[in-house]
């Protein structure tokens, strides 16, 4: 019997320790998973020259106020995977807006989206293409943006 | 050519994370045999009906497997990798554990009844993951879910008149008989709820997210779009009150505050509703006599009995059933007294509402903090295929889904160790009982299927 108990102790204990492996295991897989994840999003964005940032001033539920978004010479920024900026709230549309970078300015232009493109509380009509400045306010949808060089 | 990408593309994250969890199975399975022979356990294997040994671990294992291969040769294959073990464990130590407690509580075959159930819902995530081709169909015709959702509480509310409404103090009549089945109706219901939810959420997000109608400080919906949710609502409200059933209203009401926020990022409307529960909360406690006594269950003291708890204790429906879910909590100790070794039966209702002691006396603190952990990630999962997913219908109904899994696992762990008052709602993959294990393995089929859609259209593969 008492051969019996050591062994049952012994089940018993390495019941245990699988369990915490097994957390372990899909942990790092986790880990693994993310990193890949962050690489891939991070390699994306080396190469052409920074124009200037779009920083969040608010409206949005999943950005923080303060994040920014750096700007090429033509930015597109939408909710489809294809654009230079994806923003993952579902007030954007597909593709919302573009930012070009023309004779120093910004031009804003917005494309057909359902919830608008405004800067300054003006908004920017589907056909024809307003220039922001450093300092508007622009907003997309619902979410506010500051125009920084 | 073909071979060597078919085998580079197979999921051998997931067939290397099933390893583990099949080790931990047979070695259980192997103790609970040898538990048999030692005279101290309270378990004994002769009452096991002839399906005895290995088998069901094995069948179970075989069913794991053959649902990864499955997967691997589909275009399926790039569905989430770490969703199914963590299940597949769970529910094994959810098989092993109604094995283990069928012969002490007079239903020897009840692990059987546990595997078959598993088994059917492995089959039923397979084929939830291959029919849903896109969420569009489930979107479009949510009105269907409501009326299903509505046809479920119908047929639960017939159940309760037709057994008798007018006994204020007996237990829950949320549960159908059908010959020998034992079905469970709100587990059904809640799918359907979730659906339909992220539906209207999804739809009108824009709106919910204006938020035109204001009452006082607080700005709420338009009444057009408040509508459907106050009628789902209303139905949380009836089974609180009729089918007698807290942890489900507790639960539906959890869902809808959760994704009202998922959908419109106001906390406004959450503490609008918030306050609108504690209101219906005091009215009830008010009203029915069996809620003030699950919530007075809630104030016993263990450690410092009075003549009070005494009474508590020995009263139908009183405090009996958690004190001894306490006392075999504490028994367990930190490895447990080992599976088949302690005497959960000794809990009133072990193998469903309280498998959470039981778990706690066999294996003890580490263990349970071990199937935390497993709870935890597949929570964790289902929250990032919401991040992932790219249109809102998919977004809401994976977080809410997920929700509804994180609330009710809450609910009744909560309840067992006496920080809620205990409800009849069963512990996801771990608590006996069909209709649970079904409707918890079509949520992961559908989260299965929307991880697929988030890697179709970030990897723009063709479909």
């Amino acid at each position: 019997m008492l051969q019996l108990d050591v062994f049952l102790l012994i089940l018993r204990l390495l019941f245990i320790v699988l369990l915490y492996l097994f957390l372990m295991q899909v942990v790092i897989a986790i880990t693994r998973d993310l990193k890949v994840a962050s690489t891939s999003s991070a390699s994306e964005n080396s190469g052409a020259p920074v124009l200037g940032h779009l920083v969040v001033i608010g409206g949005s539920s999943t950005l923080a106020p303060g994040t920014r978004f750096n700007l090429m010479p033509e930015t597109s920024i939408g909710r489809g995977p294809a654009n230079t900026i994806q923003l993952t709230d579902s007030f954007i549309s597909g593709v919302h807006t573009e930012l070009r970078f023309r004779n120093n300015h910004w031009h804003v232009i917005d494309a057909n989206s359902r919830n608008g493109t405004y800067i300054n509380n003006q908004k920017v009509e589907p056909g024809k293409p307003l220039i922001a400045k450093p300092g508007d306010t622009i907003q997309i949808g619902f979410i506010q943006f500051q125009l920084t060089p | 050519m073909q071979a060597l990408s078919t085998i580079r593309r197979y999921r051998w994250k997931e067939l290397y994370l099933y390893i583990i969890p099949i080790l931990i199975l047979l070695l259980s399975m192997t103790q609970l045999l040898l538990a048999d022979k030692d005279p101290h356990s309270s378990f004994s294997t002769k009452s096991l009906p002839t399906i005895q040994g290995l088998i069901p671990v094995l069948g179970l294992v075989a069913f794991l497997l053959a649902s990864n291969i499955l997967l691997s040769f589909s275009p399926l294959r790039y569905a989430d990798q770490m969703l199914l073990p963590l299940v597949g464990l769970l529910s094994g130590i959810g098989m092993l554990m109604a094995t283990r407690l069928g012969p002490d509580i007079g239903d020897p075959r009840q692990g059987t009844r546990q595997l078959i159930w598993i088994l059917a819902g492995i089959v039923l995530c397979m084929i939830v993951l291959f029919i849903l081709r896109d969420m569009r169909w489930l979107r479009r015709y949510y009105y269907v879910w409501a009326l299903l959702g509505v046809g479920l509480v119908i047929v639960t509310l017939i159940n309760t008149f037709h057994v008798g409404l007018g006994n204020l103090n007996s237990p829950t009549h949320d549960q159908l008989n059908i010959g020998p089945i034992n079905f469970q109706p709100s587990e059904f219901l809640k799918l359907c709820i979730v659906i339909f939810f992220a539906a209207v959420l999804a739809e009108n997000s824009d709106i919910f997210t204006a938020g035109n109608l204001r009452i006082g400080p607080l700005r709420l919906p338009p009444v057009r779009q408040l509508i459907p949710i106050l009628i789902m609502l209303g139905i949380a409200l009836l089974f609180f009150l009729f089918v007698r059933e807290l942890g489900l209203a507790l639960l539906i009401y959890g869902i809808y505050l959760s994704m009202i926020y998922l959908g419109s990022g106001k906390l406004s409307y959450v503490a609008f509703g918030l306050v609108l529960f504690f209101l219906l909360g005091f009215v009830g406690y008010a009203l029915f006599g069996y809620v003030r006594l699950r919530f007075a269950v809630l104030g016993v003291n263990v450690t410092n009995w009075t003549s009070a708890d005494d009474s508590l204790y020995l009263q139908n429906g009183g405090a009996f059933q958690i004190v001894q879910g306490l006392i075999a909590l504490s028994s367990g100790g930190i490895i447990g007294s080992g599976l088949g070794l302690g005497h959960p039966a000794l809990v009133p209702v072990a193998s469903s509402d309280m498998v959470f002691t039981a778990l706690g006396e066999e294996l003890g603190l580490a263990g349970l903090f071990g199937i935390f952990g497993l709870y935890l990630l597949i929570i964790y999962r289902g929250y990032r295929i919401a991040i992932e997913s790219l249109d809102p219908f998919s977004k809401l109904l994976a977080s809410g889904l997920t929700s509804i899994f994180a609330i009710q696992t809450l609910i009744i762990v909560a309840g067992n160790m006496k920080f809620l008052p205990l409800t009849g709602i069963p512990l996801p993959f771990l608590a006996y009982g069909g209709s649970s294990i079904i409707a918890n393995f079509i949520i992961i089929g559908i989260l299965l299927r929307i991880s697929y859609n988030n890697v179709l259209e970030r990897e723009g593969l063709a479909s």
